[in-house]
């Protein structure tokens, strides 16, 4: 509640400030991303005046700079992520001669950055790299500015829709899109199994099963079991209010809750199927005990080495609930660059954004690192679609959900899947309904 | 017959022991020689043996590994950190063992009760003190942090200098020596085994401290680092499939510094733990 | 104490009432008592100080005080112009801020009320030497006194400083936490928060559904207690025991033995937890060896593991996790534990021990009944302060149950597990879900229960006379 006031009161003030500072491109900013502001690619009859405005504005900046510039931009500790980094930086150096620049690049973890930043906002990173599952809380501290405006290309036009829902809460951008292939699929060694074995949790466990093998999946990770339930029709999602939204305990929906949980009880039962995290499915890869594995992105290159020639990737298989076969869900997981609402120079932290988030930036991460840009041009490049994981993941997209859930979500959650995969509760109903209270509480 | 069975199963007992205890250790070492890079879950033996983990450690800092800044970092904080915690723990334990004052007891009772809060919980807050200071991602800041609170550990010192006769400092007062002679000339001396224990356990915490240094130092350039959060980085989920071994490695290293230590001082820590335990 | 304070005070109303014009206005001004005695180095010293802290207060923190009553009401709210793409942010409060300022404001208040008391009473100490014709301390005479009879102020000065910095103020501003609403969804700087009083002390003993605070707090404190008693007195057993076995006549090479249990130290803790963590996961190598001598399955036969899992789960089940954890703390603790027996063993009176023997007792006598008591005698301080420590011990359970997943509902929904200890609890709701103010009520708690069992046992040894016995 608190928050409306003041976006309510921040929008009035903007609009206050706009009508001092004559009129702009800019629509009323409270709308949906799509309307905020004309980019280059418009294609209107209005293009020149806005570019005109964006280049009077990076003028002004320009002409407003005259201590050197200091940026700290965080991404992936990998040594992909940090090269093409540190060569997109020079670029954008390259493209103002007339400032002095002083980015440094820093090695952070992705998964902890949200922890780091929160830790104290105002010495974190000016700009930094994040999964979409952290932007809630990051927006609920008021870590990161909003994309009020941008100069050199729209972000909201040139990313896939689903990206752009994902880095907007309420309408309002508040990152810019990086790449759009954080979520997971089935990596499978195709000298063991083929196209159709794949198809189905039964078929694949089967001709595991048959060759003395096995499968993995973290079933008992909450991110991951989500995809059952999903795929089953059940509902988990973020209220209005903030509390979790589930109806994995429902007796009144097509498949109900008890049912979908007694599917994923029969997975694991299976002798051939492992829950196990990501490392230890990339070591039993490499051992050539496991054959297929549901995993992301981050774990191609191992999968590479451990399967070779077999080497191959699928959307996630379908499963049987009530006698039908069901095709799984999933998260779709994105990554976004930020700008720290506390940064010194947001101004030139926005402009660095923009240029490591554009479509010929995002070509050159996705040809470094291996994940999938969300630029839709980027992402339709012959290079990039054809690799099997992101073709996998393309695939897997149209099942796939927005990842917008409260923190209230995970812990109970990963004890439902514990609980799930070890198949020792008596009542599945009641073990549905303490989760679902949890999750809502 | 009993005579010789009872010391071969003595010694045959020892062993066993032995080698339960070593076993992590072993497996630390033959796993820092592998040539593979990830978790090794099959086998105890790595499949291939290579040196390049102690290699890539020492010549091939990378995005997330500096292993040499690393070590020179932890050295540093180490070195000061003993230096001023020893001086601080033998002030303290000199105030309150041999001098009486006013409120002495109170003061006493007041910093074993602060010594029982749990350091994990004011972590967050010792760090807007430091940025207040704007002493946050520095080496000196984590010297202060390591070491501004060891007078807090004067218990075991003070109870060591409890054990010193009386009547030494009294003859020395006879003499016309100050508070201050008596100090640096008498106790200080005397005082060895405790110097080693307070060195050996401020000298530790550099290497063993991960969660306040991870907090402390906000630089994600791994020069900025000191051992523990380095190490502690490459075993997490993104990195511990490349580094594995790497971390073993870096493990064995650390040991070599803490072991010479050790073996300098063990016959001192053994009289210094003691000598203090007397009294508490 | 009590008398102790009030002797302080009726000491100050004496000096004041009984003090001249100079001495009653060093209050005020505080050289003015050193001036009129002619110590004026001890004039500017002491006059510098308090203008420092003036300048400090109405410079400073001042500011931050007079807002501690509601911790600020200024919403951070930003104006960008894209325009000239620079942004405009108000004069927000900071919470955090206010706080930490706040407590370090008062703190010097009290330092500084403490400091005038006691600067009237020196002064009215020297207006009575004057009168009596006495000698006055010149400024050398004074500082070479600090060396000598206030020598322990010298030694006290610094250390106590770094304790005001890092102990005093930040366990003061954690304790204020605990009172107000500081979590995920009123972070400094850009949100407020604001005294709630005693609200999480209630939310804590509340038990329902989905607030199940009070169900996890019972039981990690009965596992945190139960922990600490079991890791405190297995290690010390174990380490004297060892100590005892190694040290015996009989054991060759002494030395060797030694050395091989103490390698173990010299290995940074976090490194051998994680790997040792690493060895016992659920497909670590541990029980990759399990499986192929067939322990697993033997252990399924009998039901200690269920039949779902292809792996014990040592780090994974509670139960198995809480049994596992002691005994890795033994491996962890009684190299150390044996190091500093083994230097009390060398020290037992050899007659007593001598006599026991022409008596006639066993060996198993001679150790039940006079090595143990002494070796208890001598570190039983020690094991209180060991006790303390393991209730804190925060690197043991959090590097080797990193992954631990719980399936108990209640734990999850105050995201708890069967394996936390009170430490780790209030570790992973600051660190993972920014929920502060919870985390200062547990550690409120912990302090508590620490500082009262310190408390019990020390109290003794440092308001009796024990402390001279053998000077």
């Amino acid at each position: 509640m608190k928050k409306k006031i003041i976006s309510v009161l921040l929008s009035g003030m903007m609009a206050v400030g706009m009508m001092a500072g004559c009129g702009n491109a800019e629509k009323d900013n409270t709308q949906t991303g799509q309307d905020q502001t004309t980019g280059d690619e418009a294609g209107s009859g209005d293009q020149g005046t806005t570019q005109a405005s964006s280049d009077d504005a990076i003028a002004n900046l320009i002409a407003a700079t005259t201590d050197p510039v200091e940026l700290t931009l965080w991404c992936s500790e990998t040594e992909g992520y940090q090269t093409v980094m540190a060569e997109l930086v020079e670029e954008f150096k390259a493209q103002y001669p007339d400032v002095e620049f002083n980015i440094t690049i820093g090695a952070e973890s992705e998964a902890n950055c949200k922890d780091d930043v929160l830790a104290d906002v105002e010495s974190a990173g000016d700009l930094f790299v994040f999964p979409d599952d952290q932007l809630l809380d990051l927006v609920n501290a008021g870590a990161l500015q909003s994309v009020e405006a941008t100069y050199t290309y729209d972000p909201t036009a040139t990313n896939t829709p689903a990206t752009v829902e994902a880095a907007s809460i309420d309408g309002k951008l508040y990152a810019y899109p990086m790449t759009a292939s954080n979520g997971y699929f089935l990596f499978y060694n195709k000298n063991y199994l083929s196209e159709e074995d794949v198809q189905s949790w039964d078929s694949l466990l089967a001709a595991a099963q048959a060759q003395g093998k096995t499968v993995g999946m973290e079933v008992s990770g909450a991110w991951f079991m989500y995809g059952f339930f999903a795929g089953a029709g059940l509902e988990m999602r973020l209220g209005d209010d903030g509390k979790n939204i589930c109806n994995w305990n429902a007796e009144d929906t097509k498949f109900t809750g008890a049912s979908v949980a007694q599917a994923i009880t029969d997975i694991c039962k299976n002798p051939a199927m492992k829950n196990c995290v990501n490392e230890d499915a990339q070591a039993f890869a490499l051992n050539g005990e496991m054959i297929a594995d549901v995993n992301g992105t981050w774990a191609t290159n191992a999968f590479v080495e451990a399967y070779g020639d077999g080497y191959a990737a699928a959307k996630l298989p379908t499963f049987t609930v009530d006698g039908e076969q069901v095709q799984m869900g999933s998260f779709a997981g994105y990554k976004f660059l930020g700008v720290n609402a506390y940064s010194k120079n947001p101004g030139w932290a926005m402009l660095l954004a923009e240029f490591l988030t554009n479509e010929e930036s995002q070509t050159k991460i996705a040809l470094a690192t291996g994940e999938g840009p969300s630029n839709i041009v980027a992402a339709s490049s012959k290079e990039i679609a054809e690799a099997p994981a992101l073709a996998a993941l393309s695939e897997q997209a149209e099942f796939a959900d927005l990842q917008r859930v409260g923190d209230n979500y995970w812990a109970p959650a990963a004890t439902l899947g514990q609980s799930l995969v070890e198949g020792n509760y008596s009542d599945v109903q009641k073990l549905l309904d303490d989760a679902v209270a949890g999750i809502t509480q | 017959m009993k005579k010789v069975i009872r010391p071969v199963l003595r010694h045959l007992f020892l062993a066993f022991l032995a080698f339960v205890w070593l076993i992590p250790i072993v497996w630390l070492f033959v796993t820092s020689l592998s040539s593979y890079k990830g978790i090794n879950t099959m086998h105890f033996f790595p499949d291939k043996w290579s040196i390049d983990n102690y290699v890539q450690l020492f010549t091939r800092p990378d995005t997330v590994a500096n292993f040499p800044a690393w070590f020179k970092n932890s050295f540093i904080i180490g070195v000061f950190t003993c230096m001023i915690s020893v001086v601080f723990v033998l002030m303290v334990s000199y105030a309150f063992s041999c001098m009486r004052f006013a409120s002495r007891k109170k003061l006493m009772s007041f910093y074993i009760i602060l010594d029982m809060f749990p350091g994990v919980l004011s972590m967050i807050a010792i760090y807007f003190v430091m940025k207040l200071l704007g002493l946050t991602n520095s080496i000196f800041g984590l010297i202060v942090i390591y070491s501004a609170g060891s007078g807090l550990g004067y218990l075991i010192c003070k109870g060591f200098f409890d054990t010193i006769p009386l009547s030494l400092r009294e003859s020395a007062k006879l003499e016309g020596a100050s508070e201050y002679t008596i100090f640096t000339k008498i106790v200080i001396p005397l005082s060895k085994p405790m110097i080693v224990y307070t060195v050996i356990n401020a000298f530790l915490a550099p290497w063993m401290d991960f969660v306040m240094a991870r907090l402390m130092i906000r630089s994600k350039d791994p020069v900025n680092w000191t051992v523990a959060m380095g190490l502690f980085n490459l075993v997490q989920r993104t990195l511990v499939g490349d580094y594995f071994s790497v971390f073993c490695a870096g493990g064995i290293i650390v040991a070599i510094p803490i072991s010479v230590l050790f073996l300098i001082m063990q016959r001192f820590y053994v009289e210094g733990i003691t000598g203090g335990a007397v009294k508490g | 104490m009590k008398k102790e304070r009030e002797s302080f005070l009726r000491n100050f109303i004496e000096a004041f009432t009984k003090g001249d014009i100079f001495t009653k206005l060093s209050i005020l001004i505080f050289g003015t008592g050193y001036v009129a005695r002619g110590q004026y180095v001890k004039a500017v010293i002491l006059q510098i100080v308090q203008v420092l802290f003036f300048v400090f207060t109405f410079g400073f923190s001042l500011n931050y005080m007079s807002k501690l009553g509601t911790l600020g009401t200024i919403q951070r709210e930003e104006i960008f112009d894209p325009k000239t793409l620079s942004k405009v942010v108000n004069d927000y409060d900071n919470s955090l801020m206010i706080l930490l300022c706040g407590v370090i404001g008062i703190i010097f208040i009290f330092l500084y009320i403490l400091l005038s008391l006691s600067n009237v009473k020196a002064c009215y100490e020297l207006q009575c030497l004057k009168k009596d014709g006495k000698h006055i301390n010149t400024f050398s005479e004074d500082l070479k006194d600090l060396f000598n009879h206030k020598f322990h102020i010298t030694l006290l000065t610094l250390p106590s400083i770094g304790i005001l910095l890092i102990k005093v103020i930040p366990i003061l501003f954690m304790i204020c936490i605990a009172f107000t609403n500081y979590d995920g969804d009123h972070q400094p700087p850009t949100y407020l928060f604001t005294w709630v009083g005693l609200e999480n002390f209630k939310t804590l003993f509340t038990s329902t559904s989905t607030v199940t605070f009070g169900y996890a707090f019972v039981r990690i404190l009965l596992w945190t207690l139960i922990w600490a008693f079991f890791a405190t007195f297995s290690t010390f057993y174990g380490g004297v025991l060892l100590a005892k076995f190694i040290n015996d006549k009989k054991t060759k090479f002494k030395k060797l033995w030694r050395s091989l249990f103490v390698i173990t130290i010299a290995i940074p803790q976090f490194v051998t937890l994680l790997l040792v963590g690493k060895m016992f996961s659920d497909y670590g190598i541990i029980n990759s060896i399990c499986n192929k001598i067939g322990l697993v399955g033997f252990l399924q036969d009998i039901g200690l593991v269920s039949k779902g899992l292809s792996f014990i789960p040592f780090l994974s089940k509670p139960g198995w996790a809480n049994v596992m954890v002691l005994l890795i703390n033994l491996w962890v603790g009684i190299p150390f534990q044996m190091l500093s027996a083994t230097g009390i063993l060398m020290n037992i009176p050899e007659d007593q021990l001598e006599s026991a023997k022409i008596d006639g007792a066993t060996e198993r006598q001679i150790f039940r009944k006079i090595t143990m008591p002494y070796v208890l005698f001598i570190t039983g301080p020690s094991l209180v302060t060991a006790f303390i420590a393991n209730i804190n011990n925060f690197n043991v359970i959090y590097l080797l149950t990193n992954d631990y997943v719980t399936t108990n509902m209640s734990y999850a929904n105050s995201n708890a597990k069967e394996v936390d200890l009170l430490i780790t609890w209030l570790f992973t709701l600051t660190n993972d879900y920014s929920n502060y103010k919870m985390a200062c009520v547990i550690g409120i708690c912990v302090f508590v229960i620490s500082a009262s069992l310190t408390l019990l046992t020390f109290t003794r040894m440092i308001a009796g006379n024990r402390e001279e016995e053998f000077q």
